[in-house]
């Protein structure tokens, strides 16, 4: 496991904290595969593939990710039971949420989803995003093989550990 | 009722209590829960569960914003925070104002004030509320003793950069200073880089009272009682009664008087609870602190009172004035609580979670149990060890001592080891049962006799 995967959603929250009270204005953190660029230069497209820029007037990884749908009362279901107690196929593995939040399938609105049904795909596959307060997370496979189905909705609130996606592991 | 649904982002009975409350003025509850929490007894009567996050709380119910997220996302339109975890954490206040979410309990502002031990302390001082009497820095052994002639033993002598009670001793006399004085100034210098010592009364005999108060956030306040939480043990209550039988009227009402204009003077919203030392021997009460949130203990007052204190929590927090004269809240009866924690009291108290497979608290008139467990509810191993209160009333003390016996020989729980057989120890005790108590008697004397007992 590379020291990447062990990068978590807060960890990111404690640089850009780290960030915005300081007077830098560039900001490059390399951790195995993790990698983040934080730039107050809002043209800046940063050293290479970055995960995001950060404009220069709200420095948080908003630049390149969707903006956050809040259901409103009216339209948010009151049911029971969470999402994690969905039955999963055999032979089939779920992607979990690694926190609560609301998924994402593509990096912005109107963009090509991460992945569709049928994709083949590899543990370092980005499968979609999760936000929580405007910080937008990219959630990794974790595992090699096809998407059979999409669980959760775009633009929906996931609890924690609520399989995201079907995969057909690769044998 | 302008609240429509509420989060609740506790655990354990106040969960439950919140749900229950929010329900019966007809509001929608959601509750979140961490992982370990998904069976709770909250969870199986919200309206509607999410799971916010892992078992550990640091990463499910401290994070504030999975719980903001949670509100928003859920639709809620308020957010009830319960005792404990982020309850009197001005930030998650603060976060749920900036996103348009109504938190029940006070602003933030008050929060962060209370919360400042030194600024709680001169918003007391301004409002003519008593302080344990001290001084400020004292320099020399004669000069402390000079202080010591005026304040009157015993003293305590502590160090101003002070913690942990190091540079910090009693003395119960002029050569108890001398002795003592510049030995506590070397430590404290030497721990803290500042010798500088200053002086406070030290209390012998000292009962712990507090005055559950509400305010409407206008300055309409008003209170619902005193409790008496003398029995502790580390800091922690274990038994919890309204009204303190041992305080005589008149002190009574200067304490009420004294908790009020403090709340009063910051315009306090929503429930609270201001605490005091109550020196027995001298008949003074002294300020400690404020609690600006609802406490574990708020039962006893509710039981004397009349009023449900968590449905005038979201009343108060939705904007409805606070339609009560003090005069409407008279205080009858007596009533007693004692907590049931799942811990070992025979092996240090140590934490013993794990599958209740039979609970049985006692029933019957005056009889009251706040709990969330049920017969095969895993206790899980990451949270405080509380698994219920039971609460008894009766009409005056000694009925409600003799109550609280007999529902303690009723209760019946299997499956884990409880505090329990130390519960009843102490519901027997004569001093107990006369009301012979103050803030150590449960260490010095409670316990020690628990102990002789299993020899």
């Amino acid at each position: 496991m590379s020291a990447g995967s062990n990068i978590k959603p807060q960890d990111v929250e404690g640089l850009i904290e780290l960030f915005k009270s300081s007077n830098w204005d560039e900001m490059h953190v390399q951790v195995g595969e993790f990698e983040l660029f934080l730039s107050n230069d809002p043209k800046a497209t940063g050293p290479g593939r970055a995960v995001a820029a950060a404009p220069a007037a709200a420095p948080a990884l908003t630049a390149a990710a969707p903006v956050a749908i809040a259901a409103p009362a009216a339209s948010a279901a009151v049911a029971h039971g969470g999402a994690a107690t969905v039955a999963i196929p055999d032979g089939l593995i779920a992607i979990r949420a690694p926190n609560l939040g609301t998924f994402y399938r593509a990096p912005k609105p109107g963009a090509p989803p991460y992945v569709e049904v049928g994709q083949t795909i590899s543990e370092d596959t980005e499968v979609c995003l999760i936000e929580v307060m405007k910080l937008f997370a990219p959630v990794a496979a974790g595992v090699r093989g096809v998407v059979r189905e999409v669980l959760a909705k775009d633009g929906q609130m996931v609890e924690f550990d609520a399989p995201l996606m079907l995969i057909e592991p690769a044998k | 009722m302008s609240i429509s649904r509420v989060l609740s982002v506790n655990r354990g009975e106040i969960a439950a209590r919140v749900v229950k409350a929010a329900q019966a003025l007809g509001i929608e509850a959601v509750q979140a829960v961490s992982l370990a929490d998904r069976e709770s007894m909250a969870a199986q009567l919200a309206d509607r569960t999410v799971v916010i996050g892992p078992a550990p709380s640091r990463l499910s119910y401290l994070d504030p914003k999975l719980l903001v997220h949670t509100a928003l996302a859920t639709g809620c339109d308020a957010l009830h925070p319960g005792y404990g975890f982020l309850s009197e954490r001005a930030a998650l206040a603060t976060l749920c104002a900036e996103h348009g979410i109504t938190f029940i309990g006070p602003r933030p502002e008050t929060i962060a004030a209370l919360g400042d031990k030194l600024e709680a302390k001169a918003l007391a001082r301004a409002a003519g509320v008593p302080l344990v009497p001290g001084t400020d820095r004292i320099a020399d052994a004669t000069e402390a003793q000079a202080a010591a002639e005026t304040l009157g033993y015993p003293v305590l002598m502590k160090a101003s950069a002070g913690g942990g009670g190091r540079g910090m001793f009693i003395a119960r006399s002029a050569s108890d200073l001398a002795a003592g004085f510049d030995k506590a100034s070397n430590e404290a210098r030497e721990a803290f880089g500042d010798g500088t010592m200053y002086m406070e009364r030290y209390v012998e005999n000292a009962r712990h009272v507090e005055v559950q108060v509400f305010g409407d956030g206008n300055g309409h306040v008003l209170h619902f009682g005193e409790r008496d939480c003398s029995i502790q043990r580390r800091y922690q209550k274990v038994f919890e009664e309204s009204p303190c039988a041992a305080m005589p009227q008149g002190l009574r009402e200067e304490l009420h008087r004294a908790a009020l204009s403090l709340v009063a003077s910051v315009k306090y919203t929503n429930a609270g609870t201001v605490e005091f030392l109550y020196d027995v021997n001298r008949q003074e009460i002294y300020f400690i602190e404020v609690n600006a949130r609802i406490q574990v203990e708020h039962p006893v007052s509710e039981q004397v009172t009349g009023f449900d204190l968590i449905q005038l929590q979201f009343r108060v927090a939705s904007g409805e004035p606070l339609r009560y004269t003090q005069d409407q809240i008279p205080v009858r009866g007596h009533a007693i609580e004692c907590r049931l924690n799942a811990e070992d009291p025979y092996q240090d108290f140590r934490p013993s979670p794990g599958r209740i497979t039979r609970w049985q608290p006692p029933r019957g008139a005056g009889v009251r149990v706040d709990s969330h467990c049920y017969d095969g509810y895993l206790v899980p191993p990451f949270y405080d060890s509380m698994i219920g209160k039971l609460i008894v009333t009766a009409a005056n003390r000694a009925e409600c001592v003799e109550r609280l016996q007999a529902a303690l020989a009723r209760t019946e729980i299997d499956g884990l080891t409880t505090n329990l057989p130390l519960l009843r120890h102490i519901a027997q005790q004569p001093d107990f049962i006369d009301n012979q108590l103050n803030t150590r008697w449960l260490e010095t004397t409670g316990l020690p006799a628990f102990s002789a007992q299993q020899e």
